[in-house]
């Protein structure tokens, strides 16, 4: 099995951790409306290092996963995830976003930007949209960039490949 | 210059995401139903790992507040518990303070004993009556187990109260004999830090076995006679031939008291009778149950009775056809009716 072979595989695990962690975790923290987002943390993280097709498709994935799950209106994190994918993986052409400082943010303006549209989406009232992005969206994206810059620097070496290359 | 490959991979992103984005607002769009029947679907098949997980999650968290739970209300139970002894002991002075103000043939007043967290708690104690419930300085102030001090000063509602542990504390005091008299002073040598008191001034020839109970006698008018002071436990020391001086275990304890009868009204002749001795106390607890155990037995006799008289007075109608003869036992004769009556009474 090749080098970039095994890497891809340990990516896809960490993947996988990740997801347990969004379905086995999350809940056990402490409100969740700020609790991190393991889910977008893996879709960004995945997005960034993939073409932007690809990561449309699995924001795609990752949106109709929250739709099912939530009782938001259906389709909306669907569009949501799909745009934070397409542009998580041009923006880091555009950014050259090898820093983990810089990937961290990305995860963060990713998890506002998803709300944004998720709330806009979904017809939401005004105010609540503006009091969710203006209290609990910067909150959650705080704690869910934090939680991908221990991600990033625990496996710091699987991160460090290209997996359209 | 871009190559026929990128080009094609650019191609094939914008394809995807056209499609993502297409199938998004499908499901946007589409009537709520359909997008619902999506992901009951969704939630039955793919999904229901991911649904396992979460619950399993969920049950896990709710365990634990409910651990949490459990755990807080046995430790307020546990806290809760700690307190019966103390409350049980505090109805039981209650009570006898309660048996002791219906003894009493004088005024009285009940108060309670605000303590304070001084170290001289105990030589003073700040009572919860005053002026207006007719306290007034000198008034005795005593508790079901005895003499506890007398009232120093007083306010409008509160009134400050000198016990036996104070160090200018004086009462006269006799044994309950009668063959001793002397003065009763605290002692500056208590045992294991608790106070006690010295019975002095006892004649030399007057010797007071152990374990006799020393009361006021009344002399000087400021203590009524018969209130109990404490018990001789042992001699303190016999001044050259001609005193002995008693060490006496208090009757009562000022440290511990919560609530106190201020005795007003004037000076009474004797309030011996008032606080019975242990052995009389055990007498009088025994009778009441004795009492008790008679005006139950006389009772269940009444029902008795009754119950048979209206058997019988069925028994007897002339709608049942009844003529069995009656028996005294069995209410046959209510002549016998009115005596169990007068016994019951």
């Amino acid at each position: 099995m090749s080098p970039s072979r095994v890497s891809k595989v340990q990516l896809l695990m960490v993947m996988l951790l990740l997801v347990v962690l969004q379905f086995y975790l999350r809940p056990r923290l402490w409100d969740a409306r700020v609790s991190p987002d393991f889910l977008l943390v893996a879709l960004m993280l995945f997005a960034m290092r993939t073409s932007p097709g690809i990561a449309a498709l699995a924001g795609f994935v990752v949106g109709l996963i929250a739709d099912t799950l939530t009782p938001a209106r259906f389709g909306a994190g669907a569009l949501a995830h799909t745009l934070v994918g397409y542009l998580g993986s041009w923006g880091r052409s555009v950014f050259f976003a090898d820093n983990i400082l810089v990937n961290a943010a990305f995860v963060a303006a990713g998890l506002w930007f998803r709300d944004l549209i998720v709330l806009v989406s979904s017809g939401t009232d005004y105010r609540q949209v503006v009091t969710e992005l203006t209290l609990y969206s910067p909150l959650q994206a705080l704690t869910t960039a934090g939680f991908a810059l221990v991600v990033l620097v625990t496996f710091r070496s699987m991160f460090s490949i290209r997996l359209d290359a | 210059m871009v190559s026929a490959s990128d080009r094609r991979y650019t191609r094939r992103d914008t394809v995807l995401f056209v499609l993502c984005l297409g199938l998004s607002f499908f499901g946007l769009f589409s009537p709520a139903p359909t997008g619902h029947a999506v992901a009951d679907k969704l939630r039955q098949t793919v999904l229901s790992p991911l649904v396992w997980l979460q619950t399993r999650a969920e049950e896990g968290r709710t365990s634990r507040v409910r651990f949490r739970q459990v755990t807080t209300e046995r430790d307020s139970t546990a806290y809760l518990a700690q307190f019966l002894p103390s409350l049980r002991a505090e109805n039981e002075r209650l009570r006898q303070l309660l048996r002791l103000s219906r003894r009493l043939n004088t005024g009285y007043v009940p108060a309670e004993v605000l303590h304070q967290p001084q170290v001289m708690d105990g030589r003073t104690l700040l009572l919860s009556a005053g002026r207006k419930q007719g306290v007034s300085v000198f008034s005795p102030v005593v508790s079901p187990e005895g003499l506890i001090g007398v009232v120093l000063s007083v306010s409008s509602q509160s009134s400050i109260a000198m016990s036996w542990a104070h160090p200018e504390f004086r009462v006269s005091a006799f044994t309950v004999t009668g063959n001793a008299f002397g003065v009763v002073a605290p002692s500056n040598e208590g045992r294991n830090g608790e106070g006690a008191l010295e019975f002095r001034g006892v004649p030399y020839r007057d010797s007071v076995p152990l374990g006799t109970l020393v009361l006021s006698s009344g002399l000087g008018g400021v203590f009524p006679k018969g209130v109990p002071v404490g018990t001789v436990i042992g001699v303190v020391r016999e001044e050259a031939g001609w005193e002995r001086v008693y060490r006496l275990r208090p009757a009562a304890n000022p440290g511990s008291a919560a609530h106190v009868l201020i005795l007003v009204g004037g000076r009474t002749s004797d309030l011996g009778p008032a606080f019975p001795t242990d052995s009389q106390l055990e007498a009088l607890r025994l009778d009441s149950i004795a009492r008790l155990r008679r005006a139950d037995s006389v009772a269940q006799a009444v029902r008795a009775a009754r119950a048979a008289r209206r058997d019988s007075l069925k028994r007897t109608s002339p709608l049942q056809g009844g003529g069995a003869p009656s028996s005294p036992i069995l209410g046959g004769n209510p002549a016998a009716l009115p005596s169990l009556r007068d016994s019951a009474q």
